[in-house]
């Protein structure tokens, strides 16, 4: 089984769907790293889950979420700082996909 | 065998943080043990300009030679940087212009895991 992590670097205003996640993951293990403004997913209830539903598991980089006067993440995200980003590359997953 | 991360980065300094994602990373892949080779396309060859002097935001081109005085390698497309009207001469010394067929090729080949950061 082959596992990918996505890489989004945008709003999720940005986004005007994630089903092409859904779609590219299929039954794969899958997971997703925020960066810069994507890690308003996290702050967004509804992209939030929206996100949610088209992952296994969502990882937020802590320093971005910090930048934007955030601390605190909902039930399924989990904050991560660049040495856990580099483990989750180069050791946890098999391909990352840039969305 | 030590592994290797390429980076392939396709944003400027001065167009988002993805300069800057990519220094983090790079770094804290250098801090594990990682190798770690960029290659900036487009507006991304942007980053090995020398010079760069910005006011507000983190200098990329600092961090960049920085990085690869400790190792890392960073190459950007030719004829993206004819296109800008980036010439030779005008690269931080640490760094390479170089082209897709020649350096890209062969990071990919080279790499163990390799992300893109762009728009």
């Amino acid at each position: 089984m082959t596992s990918i992590l996505f890489i989004l670097l945008k709003s999720p205003n940005e986004y005007s769907s994630l089903d092409h996640i859904a779609a590219i993951g299929g039954d794969e293990m899958t997971g997703a790293i925020l960066f810069e403004d994507a890690v308003y997913f996290a702050v967004d209830r509804a992209k939030g889950r929206e996100l949610l539903e088209v992952t296994d598991r969502v990882y937020v980089i802590k320093d971005d979420l910090a930048a934007r006067g955030f601390d605190t993440v909902p039930a399924g995200f989990q904050t991560i700082d660049y040495p856990v980003a580099v483990d989750l590359i180069m050791e946890q997953y098999d391909q990352t996909i840039t969305v | 065998m030590t592994k290797t991360l390429t980076i392939h980065i396709r944003s400027g300094t001065m167009m988002n943080m993805d300069t800057n994602v990519m220094v983090k990373l790079a770094r804290a892949a250098i801090d594990k043990g990682y190798k770690v080779n960029v290659f900036g396309y487009g507006e991304g060859v942007m980053a090995i300009k020398e010079g760069q002097e910005p006011k507000r935001f983190p200098n990329v081109g600092k961090e960049v030679d920085e990085l690869a005085k400790r190792g890392l390698v960073m190459v950007v497309c030719e004829t993206c940087c004819a296109a800008r009207g980036l010439r030779r001469g005008e690269e931080i010394k640490t760094t390479k212009i170089g082209s897709l067929t020649n350096d890209l090729s062969r990071f990919v080949a080279e790499s163990d895991r390799m992300i893109t950061l762009a728009r």
